[in-house]
């Protein structure tokens, strides 16, 4: 693409010029890095998912199916805010605590309950989130705040006792709009005092839980130029998103007890158990050492379960009972009193010439962060940041960012981390501009787009936030953009669009670009440990935390290409922090390329150790030695020793005697992005503004795919997610700030006949610093179909929807004001 | 209260409180395959088939249930010898976390005898009420297409006189038998 050298001139928000400052296009790669396809034995093979016969036949335990397990369990249940603001003024638990089979009320004010702010953004440490919640609270900020929990014989019993706890509030003026909230005169959400905030900006007087700005080149001056100058266009849009839901199969729930040892132990459904250990331990005031987390089953969590939302007031209970509790999220707490994904208000501006070069972005960010912080800075950065970086050649780009305090429910991580709200901004504006110019919308980006071998300065824009790039930004050292464009434009027909008879019938094409990161750069750790049984089998432990994608699967395949064995004979233990090596958990797209590459690292210390016993064994020397098919082979004489051989004489031989155990750790400032084209065919009917989508594809650039089948189901499921983000998603409140949507009858989940058809396509590149080549997949398809429909709707019928979710409506009205 | 009813083929009596659903019941006697995603029959993750009917059984009341036949995804397959409907959902790679999955089999399990050869609408609507989060959908649609030519294999084989497929074993790559080949 045709801006590659521009950028070796520009400076990065650091002051240091690329020249200086870039990482270079070289990486030392190890020689078995890069196979060939039909080089490769375990990995890009579509092995059966480890837990599928168990999960088909239901034998699959996930935290709620451990309950038999403790004869003596209490059940929780929360009772919870019904205002949106105020504070419980009093509070009578008698008549709950009297009741039969209830075991324990608490409040605030109980002993076991701490009073120290915590967050609940599972985040290493420290979090770059606000100390701002309490396990239960008096001062309540939104309609789902806990105030008081109950454990008893059974959840109705529980249920019950909470109904009986008597609560009289003061209530507060409340407000609910991002907008609205950073005036001057609205109602204050948070003392300062009462918040442990380091984020930046953070304002309390105007309920801004974070502010960041960052600027490269000089914007101002751009617009200025454009002002004078014929040949240079000034285009402006503006753009909204709503509330999504995760909408895990499986609610939060979680199981605390003390053990025999005086120790407290979990079963819980979280996606970061290292992350919820070191919390619950500062929170408790308890040794990290005396918390045991271990991950069962997950059903789904899409950055749900990083939050630490149920652990606490669990462990509480558990503490005032002196029994194991199980607590439960109900489907109404799923929706409203867990976590979801923030609203964004988000403007554009930009420059640009005659023939189509971008001059200058100017990105402005507004996030609705609800009543508490939890990843209000970088999630809102990130709805700026991630994409930029594809229009890193831009000249002159500028983001703001600020995430807002209302009294609605809380945000969280959620699949994408703010580049869907961003997409859907930067990629609908980007189709604007080039209608504008009289462009084809991809011959207009291909004039901007990032490419292979370019530095990456703008996803370094704001300086703020967790795990920065370091100055001189990031090298793209893969990238398949071009190539996804191409394959995806001829799977959906561009160009070539037959229009319907009927003539209030159109029939448009629209795509966005897309891209993602691999983990947070220099802000991961994962690690692994390998040993070898006696029948030439492994057992495999890593931290990293398989929600449901299949992580135990890929790791396996990674460490079986490594050792010359099959998939199935590494077995994978599920984490557990008493057992398993660490792991900052699931997110950020960040297992594959990091806890991958500690596991092949691990894989490969393990090798080494089993050819120190093949080579005695066929007396040979060690760096003649390779591993496939379940053996070692001799490269001169073509002889062989089995795995299994090996691992007996490791463990029963004469001459010595080690188990074969490999481990490391892995930690990288890099996070290479993958890539992806999203593509969507829509008819609509003018006079309705009624839409069939027929296709969904999308072409994605992940690297090296380490097993199709699991790679196909995180594309689909998360073009499924996209799609409920552009014409499902969204809230409703009424006035007070009571939810509409308790129920998945109430909120526009595509169900099986609801749901457009999902083409996905892979197109392999080589990332040199990802386990044998791989990137990150399960976010970067959820960033794409809002933008993509958008702008397909436009080709459809010459009018847009700038506010998500889209809907009949809204076409209709904007083809009404026409 | 005690309620009789034949469960996965036995007779069996379950005790329960009054109050529970059929839901309830099962998980608290240990049939924790059906899961629990809302309670309210929108999810359909409690699928469980009722007198030859799909039935969310968080919505039925356990007294209900006296005397009817009930069947719960632990009676089909087991993981050695997998039933067709579980075997087509593996090799499609039909799943992801697998919360919504026994109850998609249930339901899948009853669809197919009322309906042996569905096309890809009839399927969508049959599953419209399982929501599945993680999939997409198309996964599972291709393992109900697969489940459908797999049964109607079995079926057609049992006329035939030939030897049934076991359970958990397709025709393809198979050399438990000569013939069997799929057409
Ligand atoms: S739990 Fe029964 S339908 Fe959701
Ligand atoms: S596989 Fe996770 S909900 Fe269907």
């Amino acid at each position: 693409m045709s801006r590659t050298e521009d950028g070796d001139e520009k400076t990065t928000p650091d002051g240091a010029t690329q020249a200086d400052a870039a990482p270079p296009v070289e990486f030392e790669e190890e020689a078995n890095n890069r196979k060939k396809p039909d080089e490769r034995t375990a990995v890009s093979s579509r092995e059966e998912k480890a837990d599928a016969r168990k999960i088909v036949t239901g034998e699959a335990k996930y935290t709620a199916d451990y309950s038999r397990e403790f004869p003596d369990l209490a059940s929780g249940k929360v009772l919870r805010s019904e205002i949106a603001h105020g504070v419980v003024r009093e509070i009578d638990t008698s008549a709950a605590e009297e009741m039969d089979g209830v075991y324990a009320v608490i409040t605030p004010g109980s002993p076991e309950v701490p009073n120290d702010p915590y967050t609940s953004a599972g985040q290493s440490y420290p979090e770059p989130s606000p100390y701002d919640l309490r396990v239960l609270r008096e001062r309540v900020r939104y309609v789902g705040d806990p105030i008081a929990a109950v454990a008893a014989e059974d959840v109705v019993t529980a249920s019950a006792a909470v109904q009986a706890i008597d609560v009289t509030y003061d209530e507060r003026d409340a407000v609910f709009d991002a907008h609205t909230a950073i005036e001057a005169d609205a109602p204050r959400i948070h003392d300062p005092e009462s918040v442990e905030n380091h984020q930046p900006g953070a304002d309390y007087e105007r309920n801004i839980e974070a502010h960041a700005e960052g600027e490269i080149g000089d914007v101002d001056g751009a617009f200025a130029a454009a002002a004078d100058r014929s040949d240079l266009t000034v285009v402006e849009t503006e753009w909204e998103t709503p509330h999504q839901s995760h909408c895990v199969g499986e609610p939060h729930t979680t199981i605390a007890r003390r053990d025999q040892d005086d120790r407290y132990q979990f079963i819980t459904s979280t996606q970061v158990p290292y992350h919820a250990r070191r919390q619950l331990a500062q929170l408790f005031d308890v040794p990290i050492r005396d918390i045991r987390v271990s991950k069962p089953r997950i059903g789904g969590g899409f950055g749900g379960k990083q939050s630490i939302v149920l652990e606490p007031i669990a462990l509480a209970l558990t503490m005032a009972t002196d029994r194991p509790v199980k607590l439960e999220a109900t489907r109404k707490e799923e929706f409203h009193a867990m976590r979801v994904r923030r609203p964004a208000s988000v403007q554009v501006r930009s420059v640009v010439t005659d023939e189509g070069d971008l001059e200058a972005i100017d990105m402005s960010v507004l996030t609705n962060s609800g009543a508490y912080g939890s990843h209000g800075l970088t999630a809102s950065g990130a709805v700026g940041k991630k994409q930029l970086a594809m229009y890193t050649h831009t000249p002159n780009i500028r983001l703001e960012m600020t995430a807002a305090h209302t009294n609605l429910p809380v945000a969280g991580a959620m699949r994408g981390y703010g580049a869907p709200q961003g997409h859907f901004a930067l990629e609908g504006h980007m189709d604007t501009v080039a209608r504008e110019l009289g462009m084809d919308p991809l011959a207009f980006r291909s004039r901007n787009l990032i490419s292979e071998g370019d530095v990456d300065v703008a996803s370094s824009i704001l300086k703020e936030g967790d795990g920065e790039i370091k100055a001189g930004g990031r090298r793209i050292r893969s990238c398949g953009l071009e190539e996804c464009i191409e394959r995806g434009k001829r799977a959906i027909g561009w160009g070539d669009v037959e229009q319907p008879d009927a003539d209030y019938l159109h029939r448009g094409l629209g795509v966005a670009v897309t891209i993602q990161s691999s983990g947070v750069p220099n802000d991961e750790l994962g690690s692994a440990h390998i040993k070898m049984n006696e029948d030439g089998s492994f057992i495999l432990q890593t931290g990293a935390v398989d929600i449901g994608t299949g992580a135990d699967t890929a790791m396996s395949q990674i460490a079986a290409e490594v050792l010359g064995a099959r998939p199935e004979d590494i077995l994978v233990q599920p984490s557990d922090t008493d057992i398993s090596p660490f792991d900052y958990g699931a997110y950020a797209s960040s297992t594959t390329y990091v806890t991958g590459t500690a596991v092949k690292k691990a894989a490969q210390d393990a090798r080494e150790q089993l050819f120190e016993f093949a080579a005695r064994m066929l007396d040979e020397p060690r760096e003649t030695l390779t591993a496939h098919d379940g053996a070692v082979y001799a490269e001169r004489t073509g002889e062989s020793v089995s795995l299994e051989a090996i691992g007996y004489e490791s463990i029963y031989g004469d001459e010595k005697r080690a188990q074969v155990m490999g481990e490391a750790s892995h930690s990288t400032p890099e996070s290479p992005p993958p890539f992806g084209a999203q593509f969507a065919d829509v008819t609509v009917d003018e006079r309705t503004g009624e839409f069939e989508i027929h296709e969904l594809v999308y072409a994605v650039d992940c690297g090296t795919v380490i097993n199709p089948d699991l790679a196909e189901g995180q594309v689909t499921g998360a073009m499924h997610m996209s799609y409920e983000l552009a014409v499902g998603s969204g809230f409703s409140f009424d006035s007070d700030g009571q939810p509409d949507v308790v129920g998945f009858g109430d909120y526009g989940i595509p169900k099986a006949d609801t749901q457009p058809p999902l083409t996905p396509i892979f197109v392999e590149t080589h990332e040199p610093s990802g386990p044998f080549g791989a990137k990150a997949v399960a976010e970067i398809p959820t960033n794409g179909v809002p933008p993509a429909l958008t702008n397909a709707i436009r080709d459809a019928v010459g009018v847009r929807v700038d506010n998500l979710p889209i809907t009949a409506e809204k076409i209709r009205a904007a083809l009404d004001a026409t | 209260m005690e309620v009789n009813l034949t469960l996965n083929g036995e007779d069996t009596t379950l005790t329960v409180d009054q109050s529970d659903t059929l839901l309830d019941a099962l998980r608290n006697a240990g049939y924790t395959g059906a899961k629990r995603g809302c309670g309210t029959g929108d999810c359909g993750f409690c699928t469980v088939v009722v007198d030859g009917a799909s039935v969310k059984s968080c919505l039925q009341p356990v007294a209900r249930v006296e005397g009817a036949t009930v069947e719960t995804i632990e009676s089909l397959g087991t993981q050695d010898e997998l039933h067709p409907v579980q075997a087509a959902f593996v090799d499609n790679a039909a799943l992801q976390c697998g919360f919504c999955i026994p109850g998609m089999i249930m339901r899948v399990t009853q669809f197919l005898e009322s309906n042996p050869d569905p096309n890809e609408e009839e399927i969508r609507e049959a599953l419209s009420g399982n929501i599945c989060r993680c999939t997409g959908y198309e996964k599972i649609i291709d393992a109900v297409q697969d489940a459908a030519s797999r049964l109607s294999n079995e079926r057609a084989m049992v006329s035939d006189g030939g030897r049934p497929v076991p359970s958990g074993q397709s025709c393809v790559d198979c050399s438990t038998c000569s013939g069997g080949e799929r057409e």
